[in-house]
């Protein structure tokens, strides 16, 4: 049991220090990606958790103008384009597939750039240019 | 439970049945109640508080278990094991922010390891510093009660729930304006919270055997009864845990029989009628006397349906692993009166309010000896059924709700009085047109008390009753 628990301790030791070394420079695309898929499934709840405080009655608004449509997205693809100061800037690809009534409406994500920032380690969206 | 949720469990369930025995049986439990904490809280808008909740209801295990075990019980290897299991799991729940690119278990990505760890070694402190006070201070059992009592009002409470979310939002700097209510959902906090006070009340007064933590954070969290009881008792459950178990075929199908019951229950039935049960939208959209009376009933078959579905869920799945929880529903429609309902409704529950209020309450209300007999059983009644509304939630329709089984109660109790010694009959049709009476009477009285627990609002439900005694709106 002893070797047990010292095996356990030394997998979270490995995790731990993988954690600690984790790159995360794909982490502001992968922001936007997780904003984009929880706005088309429209789950208001998980939302909130992915932008900054200043965008998110703009994120609910953009949320709420998904409500009457069934959404997906296709071809997906997110990536930084650049920074401005602390702001990470993101470009994606794709399109959000929006149904109403049967038909189909695509809008092009390459349309705006996504600002992402960090808080508190996490990289949240933070509004479009 | 979702339909995924429930057929995860199951299986988890048959394969700790299968392959595990003894203390393995156990603590394969206490990993498997571990990961459902995390996975059925569902999410929510405050950033990682789907994984510091279900984290939180473990502290308050560990908490109870340390200043209610006897001191340095967790050095035993047993429980050391057990301490290990759980820091060691949520430990592993944290870190797969770093390892799987979507959630794992939780719905959203957990915290950063380095707040994890700051949170843990402040929990630690917390419950090394209770644990340390709690030696021959009894007191310290009061104010673990106080403080789960605390956290359920703030829970159950619409408005404290909005300002607790607004005190969290400030903290993280978030927007107030879209503070909500709903933004603290606390998986399973009211059966984690009363199974904990049961140990800190029974360990005050004497009655609460030995447990190991391996037994007692299995009880507490239990994934079978997590999100809908039934609420065992500690010693009963840790009872089960004890006994040698192999799954046998017999044992397999009559835990296969209950679940699909259970199944057909919440998801043909329940589900069904959920489509015409009366709710705020349909108590302002029907006005005629007969369909408000259809959607009254469908609400009584269906809230019935729902919870006994999946309490028969949680049994069929519990027996898996050899756990024989507690039943919680007796035929209740059928009863003739309504102390016979209340004896057969949420009966977990009830037996809780019993043991842990009502008796207590009426040993203490009995020594006023100036109160008169008929105002002691009206107040004890009243209270104790307010007790059991104001659980589901602090808001006007549950203490009305509350009210009116109170008010039922003692009324029925009164009746019982006078009739017990007036109305003899020898007579077999009579005997089965009272009863045949007493179940209309009594299915009746708790259907029109549902209006007040399907709706939001008094002003609401005064409309459908209005509506349900045909006087037009």
């Amino acid at each position: 049991m002893r070797k047990l628990i010292l095996l356990s301790l030394m997998i979270i030791a490995a995790l731990a220090l993988a954690a600690c070394g984790a790159s995360d420079a794909d982490a502001p695309a992968k922001a936007v990606e997780n904003y984009l898929t929880a706005l088309v499934e429209k789950d208001g709840d998980r939302l909130p958790t992915l932008v900054c405080g200043d965008w998110e009655a703009d994120a609910l608004i953009e949320l709420d103008s998904f409500q009457a449509v069934t959404a997906r997205l296709d071809n997906l693809s997110c990536s930084q384009t650049g920074t401005d100061g602390e702001t990470a800037l993101i470009l994606c690809t794709g399109n959000i597939i929006a149904t109403y009534n049967g038909e189909d409406q695509a809008l092009d994500l390459s349309g705006r750039t996504f600002q992402v920032t960090q808080e508190n380690g996490e990289w949240l969206v933070c509004g479009t240019r | 439970m979702g339909l995924t949720q429930i057929g995860a469990s199951i299986l988890t369930a048959l394969l700790a049945g299968v392959l595990t025995r003894g203390t393995w049986r156990t603590y394969s439990l206490l990993a498997l109640s571990m990961f459902a904490v995390y996975w059925f809280q569902p999410v929510a808008p405050l950033r990682s508080f789907d994984f510091w909740l279900p984290s939180l209801s473990l502290a308050f295990v560990i908490l109870v278990w340390l200043i209610t075990a006897q001191a340095g019980a967790w050095k035993s290897r047993i429980n050391f094991i057990g301490l290990s299991i759980i820091i060691g799991l949520v430990t592993f729940i944290d870190l797969t922010r770093y390892i799987f690119p979507q959630p794992l278990l939780t719905s959203t990505t957990p915290p950063q390891f380095v707040q994890y760890i700051a949170s843990v070694l402040i929990v630690l402190l917390v419950i090394f510093a209770f644990t340390y006070l709690s030696r021959n201070n009894i007191w310290l059992l009061s104010l673990a009660t106080i403080l789960l009592l605390s956290i359920l009002i703030i829970l159950k409470s619409p408005t404290l729930t909005l300002q607790a979310s607004i005190f969290f939002r400030t903290l993280a700097n978030r927007p107030i304006e879209n503070a909500s209510a709903l933004d603290i959902r606390w998986l399973g906090f009211s059966y984690i919270a009363f199974r904990l006070i049961h140990v800190l009340r029974d360990k005050q007064i004497g009655r609460l055997p030995e447990l190991t933590l391996p037994e007692f954070a299995t009880y507490v969290v239990f994934f079978p009864s997590l999100s809908a009881g039934p609420i065992d008792r500690a010693e009963r459950f840790a009872g089960d845990l004890k006994k040698d178990f192999a799954l046998t075929q017999d044992e397999t199908l009559l835990a296969g029989q209950r679940i699909v019951l259970g199944l057909f229950k919440k998801f043909v039935i329940a589900d069904a009628l959920a489509l015409i049960a009366l709710n705020d939208a349909l108590a302002t959209q029907v006005h005629t006397t007969g369909w408000m009376w259809i959607h009254l009933y469908a609400y009584a078959f269906q809230i019935y349906f729902d919870f006994s579905g999946y309490t028969d869920i949680a049994i069929g799945i519990a027996r898996l692993v050899g756990i024989k929880l507690p039943e919680n529903f007796s035929a209740p429609y059928t009863k003739s009166n309504l102390t016979q309902f209340w004896s057969s409704w949420h009966m977990t529950l009830t037996q809780w309010i019993r043991s842990y209020f009502f008796n207590p309450f009426n040993r203490w209300i009995r020594g006023y000896k100036n109160i008169p007999s008929s105002l002691m059983i009206l107040i004890g009644q009243l209270a104790t059924m307010l007790l059991i509304g104001l659980w589901h939630g602090i808001t006007p329709n549950f203490i009305l709700w509350g009210a009116w089984h109170g008010l039922g109660l003692f009324l029925q109790n009164r009746w019982s009085d006078f009739a017990k010694t007036r109305i003899i009959t020898n007579n077999p049709r009579l005997q089965t047109t009272l009863h045949l009476g007493g179940i209309l009477l009594t299915f009746h009285f708790v259907a029109l008390g549902w209006v007040f627990f399907a709706l939001s609002e008094p002003s609401l439900s005064w409309q459908v009753i209005l509506a349900l005694s045909g006087v037009s709106r």
